[in-house]
């Protein structure tokens, strides 16, 4: 009695293409799946290691691309320990995409500003690639990034290359700096304040550890931004991935289908967002 | 409507065992199980009251494969679907639930859409109550109404027999011989045992003073902060029975597991009471505290499916009150929230 439905819990074998190490904690693996993954930009996949156990993970490598996936990912647990450890060649397992990622056509002909701390400029990276692919649509486009030290900058390269770029106006902060560190010193709050752009009107992107997204949408709000133009990638415990095991409730979401991003509006309501 | 005598529904069931894999409830001390129905014997109780334990046991499984290495074909059993006799109405509540989460919602879950297609459902009237039952809080009655093939009301030893879809017609008709007309006089006794059974439930909300259904709307918003929660929780050894028993709860935990092959991915029945069941890989946990936990299924329950799906989350079966060592008993908690108290 077999059924035409696709087995949703089943990962895609992906083969490791190479291994690239970001930080003393970071890593971005490149993975070329067996049957093509096509994501947009924001949303999220499962990452499987055989035999160990799977983590969401929202890609940072290009959409556009689509026979390679890279995924960011920091040593924090059981899962992503397993990755740091990853060769080339090695097997794992990929299921997705899922969720709603950026409504990027709605960013048509506006202004956006994209924050992004530590960790979030991992889909950041995805979404500013989109931006940069589309670059036309958009009227301006600002980034501002901080992380704690310049040792933990993610894509330092990668990042020089988008300072040359005339579509983009960037900056970038750390919490601590050291003797080459020539720009600002600072949470990112504090390159915030004169963003040239038309706050009621812009759209703001906000990725990066929950306290740093807390403290960016106040920040925001004062500034002017309208909470429906303000977009936010939630991460919770995301794990079936189609809103059914229950475990990224949020309010009357699950983080798994109906984010991981969302727009402020949307959320600011319910308790503990941010824990 | 029509009638079936006990004998010619043990032929009925004989005669469906050849399609189908029968369960039937039969009394063990005073609880009641479902079991594989082989013969009519005398523990087999089609009335009565709930089974002990909850019907998605049937369509969402306990512990099951979902997926091996990376195959793209559903892991199965090759059985035949199910057929559960003496569902009752409670449980049909918790099945539709069950029915909206992996059924008719955006994404499907095909393992548990194999299992409930095809299958058949004889529910029947609950012919007594216990004190644990408060169905009619939730606006189900103690008799099945909707979502069965064929509900059966014990009269004596034998049954009225009521259709609710067309697989149940077509079976009532391809085996029209054994059944027969309903006397008045037995309906009048359907009617009677039903009423008796309502009054029974009646008295046990009215002694355990259970706010109706109409009163739960907001309360969850209004009492976020009480203290009712910790208060209820304080007792609370984490255990999950609450999550297991309850015929609504539908959240489980992938994991993967090394296999001769390469993997094999499983799911067990989770239970948000325990500790880590939201906690995130860099550790954050939005709902570190117990008594958090223990509000959130509430929430879940009386806040978000009403929200989502315009249903409370609760059939009223009271398998949690029996179920909790710590004496947890959502009657009271209702309680308490809808009086502030």
């Amino acid at each position: 009695m077999m059924n035409k439905i696709e087995n949703p819990y089943r990962p895609i074998r992906a083969e490791i293409t190479e291994v690239i190490s970001e930080t003393p904690t970071i890593k971005t693996i490149r993975v070329e799946p067996k049957e093509p993954i096509i994501f947009e930009t924001g949303q999220f996949i499962e990452l499987t290691i055989p035999g160990i156990g799977e983590a969401p993970f929202t890609p940072s490598s290009r959409p556009a691309i689509k026979d390679i996936m890279e995924i960011t990912v920091m040593s924090v647990g059981r899962v992503t320990e397993k990755v740091h450890e990853l060769k080339k060649g090695d097997i794992v397992g990929v299921r997705g995409p899922f969720g709603k990622g950026y409504p990027i056509d709605k960013f048509k002909g506006k202004e956006i500003l994209v924050v992004g701390g530590g960790c979030g400029f991992a889909p950041l990276r995805s979404l500013m690639y989109e931006f940069f692919d589309r670059s036309g649509e958009f009227k301006k486009l600002f980034f501002r990034g901080g992380c704690k030290t310049p040792q933990e900058l993610l894509y330092r390269g990668e990042i020089a290359d988008w300072a040359k770029r005339k579509d983009l106006d960037i900056k970038l902060t750390v919490d601590k700096g050291d003797s080459e560190w020539k720009e600002n010193v600072g949470v990112v709050t504090t390159i915030l304040d004169g963003v040239e752009m038309d706050y009621e009107s812009g759209i703001a992107i906000v990725c990066g550890p929950p306290i740093m997204m807390k403290f960016s949408i106040k920040k925001l709000l004062d500034m002017g931004f309208k909470e429906e133009n303000i977009y936010l990638s939630m991460e919770k415990n995301m794990s079936c991935g189609i809103g059914k095991c229950g475990h990224c409730r949020l309010g009357i979401y699950y983080v798994c289908k109906d984010g991981p991003v969302f727009s402020y509006d949307k959320i600011k309501d319910f308790s503990n967002i941010w824990d | 409507m029509q009638y079936i005598s006990s004998s010619n529904f043990a032929k009925f069931l004989e005669n469906l065992k050849e399609d189908y894999e029968i369960y039937v409830p039969v009394k063990k001390d005073d609880q009641y199980f479902y079991k594989k129905y082989l013969d009519f014997t005398d523990d087999v109780v089609i009335g009565e009251i709930r089974a002990f334990e909850p019907l998605k046991s049937f369509f969402f499984r306990a512990r099951e494969i979902v997926a091996e290495n990376f195959k793209s074909d559903i892991p199965h059993t090759s059985q035949k679907p199910y057929c559960i006799v003496g569902v009752k109405a409670c449980d049909l509540k918790g099945l539709k639930i069950h029915d909206y989460v992996f059924k008719n919602h955006n994404f499907q879950d095909p393992f548990y859409i194999n299992r409930r297609k095809d299958n058949l459902i004889i529910s029947a009237d609950c012919t007594t109550a216990i004190d644990t039952c408060f169905c009619l809080a939730l606006n189900v009655k103690p008799y099945p109404l909707e979502n069965f093939d064929i509900n059966l009301s014990a009269v004596g030893k034998d049954f009225i027999v009521e259709v609710g879809s067309p697989k149940g017609k077509r079976l009532v008709e391809k085996y029209s011989s054994l059944f027969g007309e309903v006397k008045d006089k037995f309906l009048s006794q359907r009617n009677e045992q039903r009423e008796k059974v309502t009054k029974v439930v009646e008295k046990n909300i009215k002694e355990n003073k259970i706010p109706p259904q109409d009163s739960f709307k907001g309360i969850i918003e209004r009492e976020y902060e009480s203290d009712i929660w910790a208060d209820e929780a304080d007792k609370c050894v984490e255990c999950g029975a609450c999550n297991t028993i309850c015929p609504t709860c539908h959240c489980f935990l992938l994991y993967d597991q090394k296999s001769k092959n390469q993997m094999a991915r499983l799911r067990i029945w989770d239970s948000c009471m325990i500790k880590d069941f939201a906690q995130v890989a860099g550790g954050a946990n939005p709902r570190p505290e117990l008594w958090m936990r223990l509000r959130n299924r509430f929430e879940k329950k009386f806040d978000f499916f009403p929200k989502v799906a315009d249903i409370y989350a609760c059939t009223g079966c009271g398998r949690c009150i029996s179920a909790c060592p710590a004496k947890i008993d959502i009657r009271k908690v209702l309680k308490r929230l809808v009086h502030d108290e």
